[in-house]
């Protein structure tokens, strides 16, 4: 049996999406504090300090998926910003500059501070310090050192954690200055806890993709770990998951998949393009599904309350942006068994150098590992400027022919 | 030696630069690539190592170009291309830092495919906190005992000091020539400035030095001066080669200045010599003039800001290596800044290759006709 989009993501932009950007907006409004802020940075901080965190990177993906991005990317290349830098960074600092009124989800708040990591990428930091000198708002920067050795979260060096846990305790002070109030460890404690239900659920509606056929497609993924990367420390978060959970539990069960005939399984890497999320259909179209993605694999972590600060750095620093591409390949070895998958796409993204370099490896060390090829294809996420939808379907056929 | 030959020393020892690292090996000395400025190479030196940054060339990039995406930085592709060639088969060593994204995720593809034995890879801080300088410290110190253990020679702390001696007279020395343009017109023009101070990152510092003082000695004599042109900073990530300045220097531009890694950004600070000689090392490059992808980028700012005026500057340009993200990002900023200073700003995105450059020409040729029409 088949059946494609889950209940629980039914108007997902809607009834979440929407509603977060008007919450963002309304909480500017009434003077309570909004901060922006970058994946791999440890959010629940925020959280726990009730800090509304504002995420460019998910409004440039929602701009792309309204088709609204290129003409964003446009306004920011006028003021000299390069094309050749990430698109999100672009469509965002587009979105700063000009007409606000018709800008989709009536643009971003303004933020009251920025906090950013050098732990996804350089980019991050350089895109917040052209936005903390536009809007005059302090800018915070967790620097966070590569984990040159691949190293899992229980097996970081020493002095990277040190170093990391060294600068938690000074973002506390400046969100306390910033925010002028004191941080609340019982609070901290029980955002924790939320963000660790939060992954635990998560990774469960993960596992239950392994099921043949495969019950929930990268369409549904890449919309609902917007609370896993997002607001992992809330009980929004958790009811959501507990509803999706069910959902994709009762379809594993019963085998109900996203196609009938699921002749190849799938691993998707980096991002979607988020303009075309149809793609996923086209694939399906194909009898391809894509079961799992890098992407819904480096969110989840099981954080220690007893030891906040230690494991929020244990979390957050060894994500595959900031490690040696052997954890991307350790990773993409484990889900490519553990989802007997039989093919996996490597897309690159024009704009983000560590989403580009190093796929080479990752396809020639998997093939050699377990023999499943590997099709890298040149993309970018949110700028379609260079995208050439025929050129890629036939990609794709011809990936697939070769899978046989 | 006349100073037409002195200059000629230091642009044979760029077009020689791979002899005289083999010669050096011959001698029973080691040889450590590096490929970013935030490299301590006092520590390298001070393991009797010859510490010489690692270069790409402008012929093209078909080897690299396998492995790595077109939207990779073409420099770092270049110098990989030129691993993968052979070129670099001589080191005992290989040293890369997370000093940006290109660097960082392409050491892994240095570690899969390159020949070099032995690779390390020093993790820079992106800010110079207190933290970050003893994580730095720390970092250093690993480096030091990784080149003791590898090569199986103590590092003493007088070699350090003798170390630090011998680069921040190197330092000076640059500096001196460097200021042999704030005259108008200059008495050395940017294309011979540019391959003394390139060749400085590749020859043994001591042999530089004395290189450095003969010209100092005999320079104000010199008889063919350059001509008088349009007084330029250039400024961006990193330039290995002189053709952009030739190019400059063909149509009325006189290069006067620079910020880029391998220009005054390498060169520009000093090692404190009082204290801890490792510690004081460490400091010296969290704290120099920074490149693009530290917290602390106003500083740059500054530093431009500083040479335009110390090198009576009339125009700047800014080349920016095309994927290189972190200087894309602050080149509409230092336009502004500079525009605020009066100064006409023309940017540049460059491909590392002849074609890259020779594309370029027209656009500068115009620019500087522009300012020169304007005086």
């Amino acid at each position: 049996m088949s059946e494609k989009g889950l209940q629980a993501t039914r108007g997902f932009y809607r009834n979440y999406i929407k509603k977060y950007y008007e919450d963002a907006h309304r909480t500017k409004a009434e003077k309570r504090p909004v901060a922006w802020v970058t994946s791999t940075f440890p959010v629940e901080t925020l959280l726990a300090m009730d800090i509304v965190p504002v995420w460019p990177e998910n409004y440039a993906s929602v701009c792309a998926a309204k088709q609204a991005s290129v003409e964003l990317c446009e306004r920011a290349e006028r003021e000299g910003f390069s094309r050749d830098l990430c698109s999100y960074s672009r469509c965002v600092l587009g979105s700063m500059f000009g007409e606000k009124e018709d800008l989709p989800e009536g643009g971003l708040p303004k933020p009251d501070f920025l906090v950013t990591t050098t732990c996804a990428c350089d980019t991050h930091l350089k895109w917040f310090q052209v936005s903390s000198r536009l809007y005059k708002a302090p800018l915070f920067l967790l620097d966070v050192p590569y984990n040159i050795s691949g190293a899992d979260s229980k097996n970081l060096e020493k002095a990277h954690v040190e170093f990391y846990v060294s600068q938690l305790e000074e973002l506390f002070s400046f969100l306390e200055k910033q925010t002028d109030q004191k941080l609340d460890t019982k609070r901290l404690r029980e955002t924790l806890e939320l963000s660790n239900r939060t992954s635990e659920l998560w990774m469960e509606i993960q596992n239950y993709r392994r099921t043949i056929p495969c019950p929930m497609d990268a369409r549904d993924a890449f919309s609902a770990v917007f609370f896993m990367l997002c607001i992992p420390g809330t009980q929004m978060a958790v009811d959501f998951y507990t509803g999706l959970c069910d959902e994709v539990k009762e379809r594993a069960k019963n085998s109900v998949g996203v196609i009938e005939n699921e002749e190849y399984r799938l691993i998707w890497d980096n991002l979607p393009l988020w303009f075309n999320l149809k793609i996923f259909e086209y694939l399906n179209s194909l009898d391809a599904v894509v079961v799992t993605e890098t992407f819904s694999h480096v969110w989840a972590g099981s954080l220690d309350s007893s030891r906040p600060m230690e494991s929020l750095a244990r979390k957050y620093l060894p994500n595959i942006a900031n490690s040696s591409v052997q954890r991307k390949i350790d990773m993409i070895l484990s889900l490519a068994e553990d989802f007997s998958v039989n093919g996996i796409v490597l897309p690159t993204n024009w704009g983000c150098r560590m989403m580009s370099i190093g796929e080479t490896i990752v396809r020639d060390v998997v093939y050699k590992k377990l023999g499943v090829q590997s099709l890298i294809i040149d993309v970018d996420s949110s700028d379609w400027r260079n995208y050439n939808e025929a050129q890629v379907k036939d990609r794709f056929e011809t990936f697939l022919e070769t899978l046989r | 030696m006349v100073v037409m030959e002195v200059l000629q020393w230091f642009r044979n020892s760029l077009s020689n630069k791979h002899e005289i690292a083999i010669g050096w090996k011959r001698q029973g000395k080691r040889v450590i690539g590096w490929t970013c400025t935030y490299t301590p190479e006092e520590v390298i030196y001070a393991a009797e190592a010859l510490p010489v940054m690692v270069l790409g060339d402008l012929s093209g990039t078909k080897l690299a170009d396998a492995y790595l995406p077109s939207n990779s930085c073409s420099f770092a592709r270049s110098c990989f291309n030129a691993a993968l060639r052979g070129d670099y088969d001589y080191l005992d060593g290989f040293v890369e830092s997370n000093s940006c994204d290109n660097r960082g995720k392409i050491f892994d593809l240095w570690k899969h495919y390159s020949k070099i034995p032995k690779i390390y890879f020093i993790n820079t801080p992106h800010t110079n906190t207190e933290k970050a300088h003893e994580f730095f410290y720390q970092e250093v110190a690993r480096f030091k005992q990784w080149l003791e253990n590898t090569f199986g020679s103590p590092i003493s702390d007088e070699s350090l000091k003798k170390a630090i001696e011998v680069y921040n007279e190197n330092r000076l020395l640059l500096k001196k020539v460097y200021d042999l343009r704030r005259k108008n017109p200059p008495l050395i023009s940017g294309v011979e400035v540019f391959e003394i101070s390139l060749s400085s990152t590749v020859t043994a510092k001591e042999e530089h030095n004395k290189l450095l003082n003969r010209l100092l000695n005999k320079v104000s004599n010199r008889s063919d001066r350059p001509k008088e042109g349009v007084r330029l900073l250039l400024t961006g990530s990193v330039m290995d080669n002189a053709e952009l300045i030739k190019i400059i220097e063909a149509v009325g531009g006189c290069v006067v200045a620079d910020d880029w890694c391998t220009g005054s950004r390498y060169f520009w600070n000093f090692v404190d010599l009082r204290g801890d000689p490792l510690r004081a090392i460490a400091r010296r490059y969290l704290d120099k003039v920074p490149s693009s992808f530290m917290y602390h980028h106003e500083e740059r700012f500054r530093h431009v800001a500083d040479m335009a005026k110390r090198f009576d500057v009339e125009a700047v340009i800014i080349f920016v290596l095309k994927f290189c993200d972190t200087q894309m990002f602050d080149a509409p900023l230092l336009r502004d800044e500079l525009k605020a200073l009066d100064l006409p700003v023309l940017y540049l995105e460059w491909e590392h290759s002849i074609s890259g450059m020779a594309g370029l020409k027209t656009r500068i040729e115009a620019f500087i006709e522009m300012v020169g029409g304007v005086k």
